[in-house]
């Protein structure tokens, strides 16, 4: 379990006194209800697909996750050693819930899964990743997304 | 606002994100976020258990039917039950007992090799039993690692390439990651993520290895080789655990 008590002097000092970004405006968008949205998640912990590029330290890009990709297929290079791996290790749903997705829409809870799924890697400055998360969101709108998960590492 | 939650809303996508530490959210004020009690590197709680995952995201994903905001910040009132220590696990192996100091290379270097033979059959029967294996990100099979990682214990500058921070990472990955899920498959209880790490950084000889790297590499010219020493080998709750 995470409180600011349980994590070490070191990550304490770096959300106590770490950079936090501005944006312009709240933006704050509205939809169907839940059973009849269509959810993708973004992580931002790194994964990636065995033959692709790994994520590099300073690495804004993202990484495109074909829902049906096997768990077999995903590696994690974020360069932040400091979170638990071994959870992943056991069972991708830790942090790319996607099969959960699956049987939630099954259940009727939600309407539909997103074909894709993206990954970044977080803690990097928000300039460089804005046009990446743009291109993300676009074609998040072309696969009829309208609710998108975050998880991070 | 976290960036990737602003550009998404900003374009029209509605998002709610689960959040690991309070605080960070606080300060962020995304436009929904969900906190969980659970510990860095698990988001949606408990490994392989899907009806605990989905109590968390629905809990998540209600927060999108919410009229209005910005900004909600709900916390999830259930802990990880994983989280917990395992007073019924036993770790069968303690490779440190016997293990040679890193700096006598030769005799390190056999006891190293023997050390990962022996968890090779446990490796194997946790590929077998999962379909998978986080190893992988260095491109090298696991005996390539050992010996590279060998080799820039003994000479950092004799192997290094240009940015060591683009593959001893990796290399460093791979290795740390065959002997955790190896010893996931060790013994029919599943530990704690603390156990299974305090047993890696205790007991074992790669540790001890990594913990000589790290010791030669913080005190390094280089600036990136440095920043490898400091960042890339010990986890911070290993440092700050072991006092280093």
């Amino acid at each position: 379990m995470v409180r600011m008590t349980e994590l070490t002097p070191s990550l304490q000092e770096a959300v106590e006194n770490g950079f936090n970004p501005t944006f312009e405006g709240k933006p704050f968008v509205l939809g169907p209800s839940l059973s009849k949205r269509r959810v993708a998640v973004v992580t931002s912990a790194g994964l990636s697909r065995r033959g692709e590029p790994l994520f590099r330290l300073g690495d804004s890009s993202y990484r495109a996750i074909p829902a049906a990709t096997p768990a077999s297929e995903l590696l994690m290079s974020h360069v932040s050693i400091n979170f638990d791996r071994t959870g992943f290790m056991r069972d991708q749903n830790v942090l790319f819930p996607v099969e959960r997705l699956y049987e939630l829409a099954a259940e009727g809870t939600i309407g539909s899964v997103a074909a894709t799924h993206y990954s970044f890697m977080g803690a990097g400055h928000p300039a460089p990743m804005e046009p990446y998360a743009r291109e993300v969101a676009e074609r998040m709108k072309t696969d009829d997304v309208d609710a998108v998960l975050l998880t991070p590492a | 606002m976290s960036a990737l939650a602003y550009f998404l809303e900003d374009e029209g996508l509605p998002t709610v994100a689960v959040s690991v530490i309070r605080l960070q959210s606080e300060r962020l004020g995304n436009p929904r976020s969900l906190w969980v009690p659970f510990e860095l590197g698990r988001p949606l709680g408990t490994p392989n258990d899907p009806v605990f995952q989905k109590h968390v995201i629905r809990s998540a994903l209600e927060l999108l039917e919410a009229p209005s905001g910005p900004v909600l910040l709900v916390d999830y009132p259930h802990e990880d039950p994983s989280a917990a220590d395992r007073d019924d696990w036993f770790p069968p192996f303690n490779f440190a007992e016997s293990i040679p100091n890193p700096s006598d290379g030769v005799q390190f270097a056999a006891a190293l090799e023997d050390e990962m033979q022996t968890l090779a059959p446990l490796h194997r029967a946790f590929v077998a039993a999962t379909r998978r294996s986080m190893v992988g990100e260095s491109g090298m099979d696991i005996e390539g690692c050992r010996r590279f990682f060998l080799a820039y214990l003994a000479d950092p500058a004799a192997t290094a390439a240009a940015n060591p921070m683009t593959w001893v990472p990796w290399v460093v990955d791979d290795l740390r990651y065959y002997y955790l899920e190896a010893m996931l498959s060790a013994y029919p209880v599943i530990p704690s993520s603390r156990q299974l790490e305090g047993w890696f950084w205790d007991r074992t000889g790669l540790a001890r290895g990594l913990l000589a790297l790290r010791s030669k590499l913080i005190t390094h010219n280089d600036t990136m080789t440095r920043f490898v020493g400091e960042r890339a080998l010990l986890p911070g709750p290993q440092r700050h655990r072991l006092g280093l």
